[in-house]
């Protein structure tokens, strides 16, 4: 496994995820890569809530969450916050069509380790390094860096 | 009886488009130059609600309420009277009253005789709205296809991702060193089949053909993200490539997961350095997939050489793809091949080892051991 580069140590994400197997192993290994995790969510308001008063540098959004709340309804509303979104769905047709509200998809079924690749690649990108490239399965789109300010 | 004028002639061509026109199952007219009919199958009569008792003299465009009285029908059967030879799949909609929308294809060609003054207009008529309502139902049943197969495909992908998670879940949490090599060797075994289903999901038209590079690319780096610690030291690469089936692909994807991992787990023992290779190359029905790493190769011992739920794993789906496992040492390091032998080529210059064919069909290589 690559180090994590220090820029990237200690930064917060947020994961909103409806299965909360998904979640909770994804929040182990978000970790133990150094990353800090805020509480799982699994709805828009609830996550909304947790966004607005953490202010997390990355948010990983499934699409279908829990109560018929929609994963891409919630990243609009994270962008306004200028929080990222990481779509991380299997829907992958529904993940196309947000393009403008979301920097990335990670569909589903994606490793965990994928996933830390995924993040780190995304952080790096935020702030303009492009030294690696996207993990396997990654799809970058193409509107990162003109939404979002650099990652302080 | 088709609706035809007194007959005015004796020319044996109109004549012949006459008895053409009458014995014809399809709507047939044949017009003047002033597009007044000269003669209407029994078809075309049948079909539009025409009088065949009353339908020649009548001009075509003052049928019924005037439902033929499509401007550019009218320009274009009047310019196959002027001169044009042809014209070819006019679209028109019929609309009569008491009846439902027609979508009718015209086809008119202008004919000459000799003993007439007039052209004739030879006019095709051909009703296809059943056929296309029943192109659109075909299309409205592949969209709500496509549609349930990208619904399977989701929750495929979430339930291989709850399977992952709770692998790894289960391996983070037991005191085992055994146990928790099982369970990893496990998530592995599921993000195999579930790095397949992401390149078919990610293809648009449900094609379910795959890519066996992407694919093979895509295990190494799952393995790779979990195995190795400093990927400076050991690099996974796929070489060769070939398109086959999900169902075949399914099965190469796994053999390779045991064989990948089977490379690092003992093939670079003490921090050593190296590289594993998977290779595929195809030549008709023929196959090979070789995987060949340049570590220490395999012990001298054969009692040391351990056969555990991996090598089941590979024999099995091995035999199941028709295909042999072949061990040998590779100086350095260990090459496994699995082949497929359908025929046997003649004259193949591949540059592998001369082959032999068994009576049984298996080629065999003498300097390999099983």
């Amino acid at each position: 496994m690559n180090a994590p580069h220090a820029a990237e140590r200690g930064k917060t994400l947020m994961i909103v995820e409806d299965e909360i197997l998904v979640a909770m192993t994804l929040r182990d290994e978000l970790e133990t890569a150094g990353f800090h995790v805020l509480d799982l969510t699994d709805r828009h308001e609830e996550a909304v809530a947790v966004a607005r008063e953490s202010a997390p540098d990355l948010a990983l959004v499934n699409i279908q969450l829990r109560g018929h709340d929609d994963g891409i309804e919630l990243a609009q509303h994270l962008k306004e916050l200028n929080i990222p979104v990481l779509l991380i769905s299997g829907q992958v047709s529904r993940a196309q069509s947000a393009k403008t509200v979301a920097i990335g998809s990670m569909p589903k079924p994606y490793s965990a380790l994928e996933m830390v690749g995924a993040v780190r690649y995304l952080l790096a990108h935020l702030r303009g390094d492009e030294s690696r490239g996207p993990p396997a399965g990654l799809e970058v789109f193409d509107t990162t860096t003109d939404h979002f300010a650099p990652a302080g | 009886m088709a609706a035809h004028p007194p007959i005015d002639t004796e020319d044996p061509a109109h004549s012949l488009t006459m008895a053409v026109i009458e014995a014809s199952l399809n709507p047939l007219l044949l017009l003047d130059g002033e597009l007044r009919i000269a003669g209407a199958s029994i078809s075309f009569c049948d079909a539009f609600g025409i009088d065949p008792a009353t339908a020649v003299g009548r001009v075509l465009l003052e049928l019924g309420i005037e439902e033929w009285d499509d401007p550019q029908l009218r320009a274009l059967l009047g310019a196959v009277a002027s001169g044009t030879p042809q014209i070819a799949a006019f679209e028109m909609e019929l609309e009569r009253p008491g009846f439902d929308t027609r979508c009718l294809i015209i086809n008119a060609s202008l004919l000459v005789y000799e003993d007439l003054d007039q052209p004739r207009l030879l006019v095709a008529v051909a009703d296809v709205t059943d056929a296309r309502a029943c192109e659109r139902s075909k299309d409205e049943a592949v969209e709500r296809l496509a549609v349930l197969l990208r619904e399977v495909r989701h929750r495929v992908a979430n339930s291989l991702q709850i399977v992952s998670a709770v692998l790894l879940q289960n391996a983070r949490r037991t005191g085992s060193a055994e146990t928790r090599d099982s369970l990893t060797d496990a998530h592995h075994r599921v993000m195999s089949v579930a790095a397949l289903e992401r390149q078919l999901s990610a293809s648009a038209d449900g094609d379910q053909s795959v890519e066996l590079r992407t694919y093979f690319a895509s295990l190494c780096d799952n393995i790779a993200a979990s195995m190795i610690v400093d990927q400076n030291k050991v690099s996974l690469v796929a070489t060769g490539g070939g398109v086959v089936t999900a169902r075949v692909s399914v099965s190469l994807g796994l053999i390779v997961t045991e064989l990948v991992i089977n490379a690092l787990k003992h093939a670079f023992p003490d921090g050593r350095t190296g590289r594993i290779e998977i290779g595929y190359q195809a030549h008709g029905p023929n196959w090979t997939l070789s995987v060949s790493d340049d570590g220490v190769g395999m012990p001298n011992d054969p009692a040391l050489i351990r056969t555990g739920l991996g090598t089941s794993i590979v024999k099995a789906l091995a035999r199941q793809l028709e295909a042999t496992v072949d061990v040998a040492p590779a100086a350095p390091g260990t090459i496994v091949w699995i082949e497929h032998i359908q025929v046997a080529l003649v004259g193949d210059d591949s540059g592998q080892a001369p082959a032999v064919v068994s009576s049984d069909g298996r080629r065999t290589s003498p300097e390999r051991t099983i």
